[in-house]
């Protein structure tokens, strides 16, 4: 046996996160009275991993547990936003769900087991930890959907997910056996180099691919594996739709990296062609369907599908004829991308929210309307969103925008562009149109808006973030540049 | 015919005969039992091929606790059949194609050309004492440690999810705490009254 | 190797052999006249109410989902209970594997710890 002790620091993040989910559970269990407990221990758990997190940073690359885990600085600055990303979705849906009576401490149990699970996938370097971590993720999510065990489409919703999302993981399971077979590896850097060297069974291999593609398209929630997004979305509580619509994309988008880039890049053209599908019909599909919608979160869920289609347009330019010169912009723009959606997803959903009252949910287009005469300040920070979502000049969704569509032009397919920017300039009516009830028709409910002011807070800045980052989108670009470059 | 072959194809044939049984019997509890004895055959396949661990954790984990699981879902859903069966004929024939369309497809790029003893060598002979639960256990420690710690880790989170979904306390449900009953003391129950006599 | 599974086989016929001769001794040698009031089900002498299958509690599911998980937990042990000698005996491992364990061991009887008082192995 030439087993040495693993060396814990690099996953030191992982380790206390786990500490602290136990630590969560054992004092809630003791202290069922105190009911700020739970959360309060969450939120503070999320912060100091965030700690913990930027002081073991290493610009280098390193492997521990055997080569199961890798540490890198795509892997921790992702983790950084994703413990960001839970803390702000953690408070925005508080007053949500104590309104509900749904606010029991295993909500908060399950939000960091769910955040360990997605720091695993982040931290993969083999596929059994990033399978693990998926199911850890999925099943803490499936359960906080079904929460409200009070509303029929909280359950409906909950099992939907569960029985969909419980398929797609058997896909990626026959997907990820059939690469074992073919390149006797399950550790990425291991099947690269089965691949590299041609040892791989080339028909076994795509097949393998073919699952794990759909595997894949299931946790982004694009077409064709879109079904449960619309009805998952608007079935589960708005506080835990506001935590799909975030960190998990973070999470699905690092799976994406991890299998296709790590593992799979020497067969880029093969997974290029298959996404290439994906993304273009996710992109249609979502801004047609959500024109439809009369239901904001419904909109929104179709809004995400056509989102996520633009991610993956980063993703699929990124090696053209064997050039890898374009590979670096191309999956920055798309890691700047999801980062994006997140950011604009927390704002969103965050405005749903703060409109809600208990037993009242803001989750119709109508219910917005004349939001202006309530509250100038909040139509403005929910215009702001809009506009940037539909990717007017000069907000984040723009340059998030324009920087795939850089990525897909270097690459050449030009009619890809083209198709992207005309759904986008269709997908540009709805969001419009939420922006013009909130302006120009009179309020069903002229009352002002009561909510916590750690939430208006929040969410105020959250706005301000969206137009902030547009002025200024350079940092985070880079930053996410940087970011792959020293991990690849 | 080696006897190990005739073996296999013994477990194999009643395999998809139990499968088979599990999505055409009209019964859902019938369909549960088939898939024991489904999981029964698979295990025995398992140990052919010397997958010992994996087999006896089919049958204790499968067939012991799971198909429990099943069975007690299967009575509390009360599932009306009749209504299940609605549409069934109406979808069957674009069903079977795409079903029968998939099945060649996977057959022609899965057949033995690909997945043919040469194309996968068999692993060599193990030697006298093998075990594979041995094997298994010497890496699961150590190699794969960090899997196995966050394996322990998921199966918590089904326990707290599932606590969370299915627990509820019920309002007004009447029942007996006996350690209160036994640390009763006279003065609790009874309350002496001093009162005039009363004349008569 | 098959012919290391002889017992195992011989131990299935048995078992078999008297799960099914009873049977079927029964009903070949008892008596076997049936009518329609032999027949149904007995239920103190009424005619039967409702259907004999009705709907289970869903705390059943409960206690079954929780036997599921630690089933599963005493699976994971089987192949240290096999090697643990083994690493024993080259002495350096053997506190890292015993540790590796007991963290296993640990988180789940938090769990155990967390359910038992959260009331959910109470039958109310």
């Amino acid at each position: 046996m030439n087993f040495v002790v693993p060396d814990f620091y690099p996953a030191a993040a992982e380790i206390f996160v786990a500490i602290m989910a136990l630590v969560v559970m054992l004092a809630s269990t003791f202290a069922r009275g105190v009911r700020w407990l739970a959360y309060a221990l969450t939120q503070f758990t999320l912060i100091a991993a965030a700690f913990v997190t930027i002081y073991t940073l290493k610009g280098d690359v390193s492997y521990t547990f055997s080569n199961l885990f890798i540490g890198d600085l795509l892997g921790d600055l992702l983790k950084l936003l994703i413990y960001f990303s839970m803390a702000i979705a953690l408070l925005y849906g508080r007053g949500y769900l104590a309104d509900r009576n749904i606010d029991k401490p295993e909500y908060y149990v399950l939000a960091l087991l769910m955040t360990l699970g997605m720091m695993v996938m982040v931290t993969a370097n083999h596929m059994l930890p990033l399978y693990i971590g998926l199911e850890m993720m999925s099943l803490g999510l499936y359960a906080m959907v079904a929460f409200d065990r009070d509303s029929a489409r909280s359950t409906e919703a909950g099992m939907k997910y569960f029985v969909l999302g419980a398929l797609a993981s058997g896909l990626l399971l026959y997907g990820m056996s059939m690469i074992y077979g073919a390149t006797g590896s399950l550790e990425f850097s291991g099947i690269a180099n089965a691949v590299y060297h041609q040892a791989a069974n080339k028909t076994v291999l795509l097949f393998g691919i073919v699952f794990l593609m759909a595997g894949i398209s299931f946790k982004l929630g694009v077409v064709p594996f879109h079904m449960w997004v619309p009805d998952v979305y608007q079935g589960a509580p708005s506080a835990v739709t506001l935590i799909i619509a975030t960190a998990p994309k973070l999470a699905a988008f690092a799976m994406a990296v991890r299998l296709l880039i790590w593992g799979l890049f020497d067969v880029a053209e093969q997974w290029q062609s298959m996404l290439m599908f994906v993304a273009v019909l996710s992109i249609i599909l979502g801004n047609l369907a959500a024109i439809a919608q009369t239901n904001l979160k419904r909109m929104l869920a179709y809004s995400g599908i056509s989102h996520m289609g633009f991610m993956l347009l980063g993703l699929l330019s990124g090696v053209v004829e064997g050039d890898r010169h374009y590979a670096l912009n191309a999956y920055s723009s798309a890691m700047f991308y999801a980062v994006s959606y997140v950011i604009m997803s927390l704002a969103s959903f965050g405005m749903i929210i703060l409109l809600s009252r208990a037993g009242f949910e803001a989750d119709s287009i109508d219910d917005f309307k004349g939001l202006n005469k309530r509250s100038p300040w909040f139509a403005a920070m929910m215009m702001f969103v809009m506009f940037s979502m539909a990717g007017i000049p000069f907000f984040i969704g723009f340059f998030a925008k324009l920087s795939v569509l850089q990525a897909v032009v270097a690459a050449g397919y030009l009619w890809i562009a083209i198709i992207a920017v005309v759904m986008s300039v269709i997908g540009a009516f709805y969001y419009l149109r939420v922006v013009k009830v909130m302006y120009f028709d009179p309020p069903v409910d002229p009352a002002p808006i009561h909510a916590p002011a750690e939430l208006r807070v929040l969410l105020s800045a959250n706005g301000l973030a969206i137009a902030a980052l547009g002025l200024a989108p350079q940092a985070l670009m880079s930053v996410c540049a940087y970011a792959l470059l020293a991990s690849l | 015919m080696e006897f190990k072959t005739f073996v296999f194809y013994f477990l194999a044939v009643i395999l998809v005969f139990a499968a088979l049984r599990v999505i055409t019997a009209r019964n859902p509890v019938h369909a549960a039992l088939y898939l024991v004895l489904a999981f029964f055959n698979a295990s025995g396949i398992w140990l052919l091929l010397q997958a010992e661990f994996l087999a006896i954790t089919l049958v204790m984990v499968y067939v012991g606790a799971v198909m429990v699981l099943f069975l007690f879902v299967v009575m509390m859903l009360d599932i009306n059949l009749d209504r299940l069966r609605q549409g069934f004929w109406s979808y069957l024939p674009v069903g079977s194609l795409i079903g029968v369309l998939m099945a060649v497809e996977m057959a022609m790029v899965l057949g033995g050309r690909y997945f043919g003893l040469d194309a996968m060598p068999a692993p060599p002979d193990p030697q006298a004492g093998y075990s594979n639960t041995r094997e298994l256990g010497r890496v699961l420690y150590t190699d794969y440690v960090y899997p196995f710690e966050l394996a322990s880790l998921v199966l918590l989170v089904a326990m707290v999810a599932a606590v969370a979904l299915t627990l509820r306390k019920r309002k007004g449900t009447k029942y007996i705490n006996p350690s209160e009953q036994v640390a009763v003391k006279r003065e609790g129950r009874v309350e002496l009254v001093k009162m005039p006599a009363e004349k008569d | 190797m098959l012919e290391n599974y002889f017992p195992v086989l011989v131990f299935i016929l048995v078992g078999l052999g008297f799960g099914v001769a009873p049977v079927i001794l029964g009903r070949v040698l008892a008596p076997y006249r049936p009518d329609g009031e032999k027949l149904s089900p007995y239920e103190c002498g009424f005619e039967a109410f409702e259907d004999a299958r009705m709907k289970f509690d869903v705390r059943y599911y409960l206690i079954a989902i929780l036997f599921i998980l630690f089933d599963l937990e005493i699976a994971f042990l089987f192949p240290w209970a096999t090697v643990f000698q083994e690493f024993i005996a080259a002495g350096e491992l053997a506190w890292f594997v015993f540790g590796s364990v007991m963290v296993f061991l640990a988180i789940l009887v938090i769990g155990y710890i967390v359910e038992w008082k959260n009331g959910a192995l109470d039958w109310e």
